[in-house]
């Protein structure tokens, strides 16, 4: 069956799955969100994103602002040096109870008994169909149509929290410094570095090991564009399957 | 029964001195497993690498197959000179020697091999790390 095929059926949604090929699903640790015909899941994501679990690229032209900002992840370079941890935290003045990016650990088997660490470099992930944005009660949070960069107004935050209840990439916190009281969150060094006239994010500029490439994902000469388009490369997004269309990619360089 | 007595004491000495001898022995198993290095974790110039003589050891390699042309023995030593970075081993100093490749896998490859980074730090020497929002969803 042609995807093009699967467009045209409607979403059964989750609601009428058999309580048995849920428990198969989660067993996988797997997500139910598929498209689901005649007693079997067909798809981990609804057929619209199912792009996504493919590559994600973003379709040309949709979602494009006149200086799109984007981080290209390059994973198997990390090292968990933290570099980039303490870059951001001097940078953006981060409590130690937050983060506005921060690493996660996985062990690999790797065969003979013996396990690696794979680290992965989180933050937020400026979505083009952002959930938080969806969600604020109050503009507080919203997507710039300049830059497509997810921001923060902290003076219209009004600290509900619904935002960082929505974010499927938990990149929020909320900052209890006395004066802000507001959600925080990475803004790609927005106000601390690129509106002054910096090319780098400060975890950018601070990595030892060339993980994280920032550009503009419309100018075809930046290294954005041709990481995210090598055509010999798989290019991944976090839980594609929540539609929220992350501007932050994976790639194994 | 005097000679009786006699072996009493003789035996009594004896133990003595096997349980003497066992104890220094035991002394000596323990610094021989000390001898071989242990465990090296470097924290310069990025924290942090993880290096066991063991495994190092079990490949066949003698401890003059490093010490001290590519090492010092003295811990710290290579962390303390400017050149203990990744340029230098792709160069094929330090590690870089056998991991070039073709003794060993390349030094430019499989980085999480030897890089355990901050959080294998943080477990090899007990430390808590501070846990920001990390609670998943």
């Amino acid at each position: 069956m042609k995807i093009s095929e699967l467009e045209k059926l409607e979403n059964e949604g989750t609601d009428k799955l058999p309580s048995e090929e849920r428990r198969r699903f989660l067993k996988f640790g797997l997500a139910v969100t598929g498209v689901f015909l005649g007693g079997s899941v067909l798809s981990l994501t609804s057929v619209r994103n199912a792009q996504g679990v493919t590559g994600a690229k973003p379709a040309t032209g949709k979602f494009s602002y006149p200086k799109h900002y984007t981080m290209v992840l390059r994973q198997n370079r990390c090292i968990d040096c933290e570099r980039c941890k303490e870059a951001c935290v001097k940078t953006n003045h981060v409590p130690g109870y937050g983060y506005r990016t921060t690493i996660m650990e996985q062990m690999r088997d790797i065969g003979g008994g013996k396990t690696e660490p794979v680290f992965m470099p989180v933050l937020c992930n400026h979505c083009n169909r952002p959930p938080c944005v969806r969600v604020c009660p109050t503009t507080a949070t919203y997507k710039d149509k300049e830059t497509g960069i997810v921001m923060m107004a902290k003076e219209r935050c009004i600290g509900c929290k619904t935002c960082m209840a929505a974010c499927p990439y938990n990149a929020r916190y909320f900052d209890e410094t006395a004066g802000v009281r507001a959600v925080d969150k990475c803004n790609f060094c927005w106000d601390t570095r690129i509106s002054k006239g910096e090319t780098q994010t400060a975890c950018a500029e601070a990595c030892p090991a060339g993980v994280r490439i920032f550009g503009l994902l419309n100018d075809e000469s930046s290294k954005v564009y041709k990481l995210i388009h090598a055509p010999d490369k798989k290019v991944w997004v976090q839980r594609p399957e929540t539609g929220a269309m992350p501007n932050v990619f994976y790639i194994n360089d | 029964m005097k000679p009786a007595r006699i072996d009493l004491k003789k035996l009594f000495a004896l133990l003595l001195v096997v349980a003497t001898f066992a104890l220094f022995a035991g002394q000596a198993i323990g610094e021989d497993e000390e001898e071989d290095g242990g465990t090296i974790i470097f924290t310069q110039p990025v924290k942090a690498v993880i290096f066991d003589h063991k495994i190092h050891n079990e490949q066949g390699l003698e401890c003059d197959s490093c010490h001290d042309d590519l090492f010092q023995m003295e811990t710290g030593a290579a962390e303390a000179g400017d050149d203990f970075t990744m340029q230098a081993l792709y160069d094929g100093k330090y590690c870089g020697s056998c991991h070039d490749g073709e003794t060993a896998f390349a030094s430019k490859t499989r980085c999480t091999a030897c890089h355990i980074g901050v959080k294998g730090y943080n477990r090899a020497t007990g430390v808590e790390e501070k846990s920001g929002h990390s609670s998943g969803h």
